[in-house]
């Protein structure tokens, strides 16, 4: 395990390192500071009185600043799901590739390191990163409102928590496609085909209806079935947002699905990893 | 490749193919209905709706006269006088007094009046049925609408089939006007009416008013049958909608309010010159109330003052688990409209059910 954990923490080294990384979290600081000095809660008593950003007005009604923010956490909740993953599939499709480029791997294979220590290492070390980003910008958002407005919004942490675990399925994915074929350009394709399935497979009860019943429908069903739910994960921190109880059966069965199809892509990626002569 | 990695890449995808049939097993057997992220929205009762529309016109069969004034002109050929709703017309407000009206059939035929009913019934089974044996008029089904108006109270309906016992027990019969006739209780027998006993005014067999005091049902029956102008402080008919309706002057305002929330009431007594309350329980159960004012001013900041206390008040009823008023007040908003106010309440249908949940036929079942 020490090794698997020593490599996740060389990837998180290098990924400081890079433009990429740093170009990204400047984005989101930017957004953070924005929100910080743009934002105007006017908040009497508990109830939002007014709201302006940037000086414009954006909320006429008085009520209770909590229910009154509840879009707004939802919003937030919904970006960095959606933002956190899509981005990490854009930022964090080289990692793997960079792992198996000539004259590295084979430094790190003549190490007393396995090659599925290497392979989870790698894995962890990208979620850990994804986790973190999505949790820098969804938690600023909620400390500079709750700053503001003494109002605390678990939503976009939850989100972000949930957006790693749905990143798990899209990068184990890519993984497995780069232990197959090293390129950057077709690890970051194959992570963007999984986003939009598992958003598709996450609505596959309300798709399949739009299949001929039979065959079609059949092969739509058998294939989206294994797929990450990445749609119906995305909803339960906007459920949260609006006051809604958190659907724990649910929750764990989309995550814990998730969690097996990230296993089997790894499982495959080790395969086609052990297959390879360096 | 020595034959250990191919053994042991083989061993990767037989476990590939074990775990990805589990997660597809896991997600298929164990999906349920999508997850719904939003509460329902709540309709609002801020105009009149269709059917309402079309229940004002049904109700508008009152050819009404105009007041025969001592000095007025010699009228000028007039066109038909436009039809009114009689319930309203005859409805004794006065300047300064407030007037609420329940739609008693319509509230009974809503979410809230089912469940209320079931929660009845299921308590008692011939509660309703006693009170028809009693008078004659099934509260369910014979009564339409009911006013409270300052002292008095208006009912209409069909009383057609009401005791005389009834009425007779409040006084000798006498008529008035037109089709009106008047119960006054008088101890002694003559015209001297009993403060401790309510007078009664029926007109038509439609209208039932109920008051200490004769002269508003005088009053009822003259706005009725021409002889006294409607007062301009009741309610207009295009007004008549939602299950619950009324409009309150600011200064009766004050007494709406306990002693904790005195200085809200004194504010809205100083600012308000009408407030309107509509009520709409069909399906969840949502309220609107207007304030009007010309200190525009005054009532924004008097909007952020209630704002506030409908904030805190919640926040209360969360602390005590007072849960029905947390639910209540959950949505509640107000809306600064310059120069009036919204102030906006409502409880979505599923929680409205959840209220009742221990009493009506799941209690009765138990």
């Amino acid at each position: 395990m020490i090794p698997t954990l020593a490599i996740a923490r060389d990837l998180l080294r290098e990924a400081r390192a890079r433009r990429w990384t740093v170009a990204l979290l400047a984005g989101v600081t930017l957004l953070l500071l924005l929100a910080a000095f743009g934002l105007k809660l006017e908040v009497v008593d508990g109830a939002l009185a007014a709201s302006r950003f940037l000086g414009r007005s954006v909320h006429g009604d008085i009520r209770a600043a909590d229910v009154a923010l509840r879009p707004l956490f939802e919003a937030v909740a919904y970006l960095v799901f959606y933002g956190g993953t899509l981005l990490g599939v854009v930022a964090c499709a080289d990692f793997a590739p960079a792992l198996l480029a000539p004259g590295r791997i084979e430094h790190l294979l003549a190490l007393p390191v396995r090659r599925s220590e290497l392979v989870l290492g790698t894995f962890l070390g990208v979620e850990l990163l994804v986790f973190a980003g999505a949790l820098y910008g969804g938690l600023g958002l909620t400390l500079i409102v709750a700053a503001k407005t003494g109002v605390v919004g678990f939503a976009p942490a939850l989100a972000a928590l949930l957006g790693a675990v749905a990143f798990s399925g899209v990068y184990a994915v890519m993984v497995a496609v780069t232990m197959a074929v090293r390129s950057a350009a077709l690890s970051a394709v194959a992570g963007a085909v999984i986003w939009v399935l598992g958003i598709v497979a996450g609505n596959r009860a309300a798709l399949a209806p739009l299949f001929e019943p039979g065959l079609a429908r059949t092969v739509f069903l058998l294939l989206t079935a294994p797929l990450p739910r990445l749609s119906a994960l995305a909803l339960h921190a906007p459920r949260l947002a609006n006051g809604l109880p958190l659907e724990g059966r649910e929750l764990a069965i989309q995550a814990g699905g998730t969690a097996l199809f990230a296993a089997a892509a790894l499982a495959l990626a080790l395969a086609a990893f052990e297959r390879k002569d360096f | 490749m020595t034959p250990a990695p191919r053994r042991r890449a083989r061993r990767h995808l037989a476990l590939a193919a074990v775990l990805l049939a589990a997660a597809a097993l896991l997600m298929s057997v164990g999906a349920r209905e999508p997850t719904r992220t939003e509460k329902p929205d709540v309709e609002f009762p801020v105009r009149m709706r269709a059917e309402e529309q079309k229940r004002m016109e049904r109700r508008a069969t009152l050819a009404l006269p105009a007041p025969r004034g001592e000095s007025a002109p010699a009228p000028a050929p007039a066109p038909e006088p436009a039809l009114r709703d009689p319930f309203l017309v005859g409805l004794p407000v006065e300047e300064g007094e407030p007037v609420v009206v329940f739609e008693a059939n319509a509230l009974r035929h809503s979410r809230l009046g089912e469940l209320f009913v079931a929660c009845v019934l299921a308590r008692d089974p011939d509660t309703f049925a006693e009170v028809e044996r009693a008078i004659g008029v099934d509260p369910l089904k014979d009564i339409d609408r009911v006013a409270f108006v300052g002292g008095a109270m208006v009912v209409s309906g069909f009383f057609d089939r009401l005791k005389p016992s009834v009425l007779d027990a409040e006084g000798r019969p006498a008529a008035y006007g037109e089709a009106g006739r008047l119960w006054i209780p008088d101890p002694r027998g003559g015209t001297v009416p009993d403060p401790g006993r309510p007078a009664i005014a029926l007109w038509k067999d439609q209208l039932l008013v109920v008051s200490d005091d004769p002269d508003a049902l005088r009053r009822s029956i003259d706005q009725l049958e021409g002889r006294a102008p409607v007062p301009d402080a009741g309610i207009p008919d295009d007004m008549a909608y939602g299950e619950v309706y009324g409009a309150i002057p600011g200064e009766a305002a004050r007494r709406l309010f306990g002693r904790d929330e005195r200085g809200l009431g004194e504010r809205l007594a100083a600012v308000a010159s009408r407030i309107e309350l509509h009520v709409d329980a069909q399906s969840d159960l949502a309220a609107v109330v207007r304030v009007r004012g010309d200190d525009a001013e005054g009532l924004s900041d008097l909007g952020k003052s209630i704002g506030a206390a409908l904030a805190v008040a919640r926040v209360q009823a969360q602390a005590t688990d007072d849960t029905r008023f947390a639910d209540l007040l959950e949505s509640a908003r107000v809306q600064d409209r310059g120069g009036a106010l919204a102030i906006e309440l409502a409880v979505p249908a599923e929680r409205l059910e959840s209220w009742f949940r221990d009493c009506g036929p799941a209690r009765a079942r138990r």
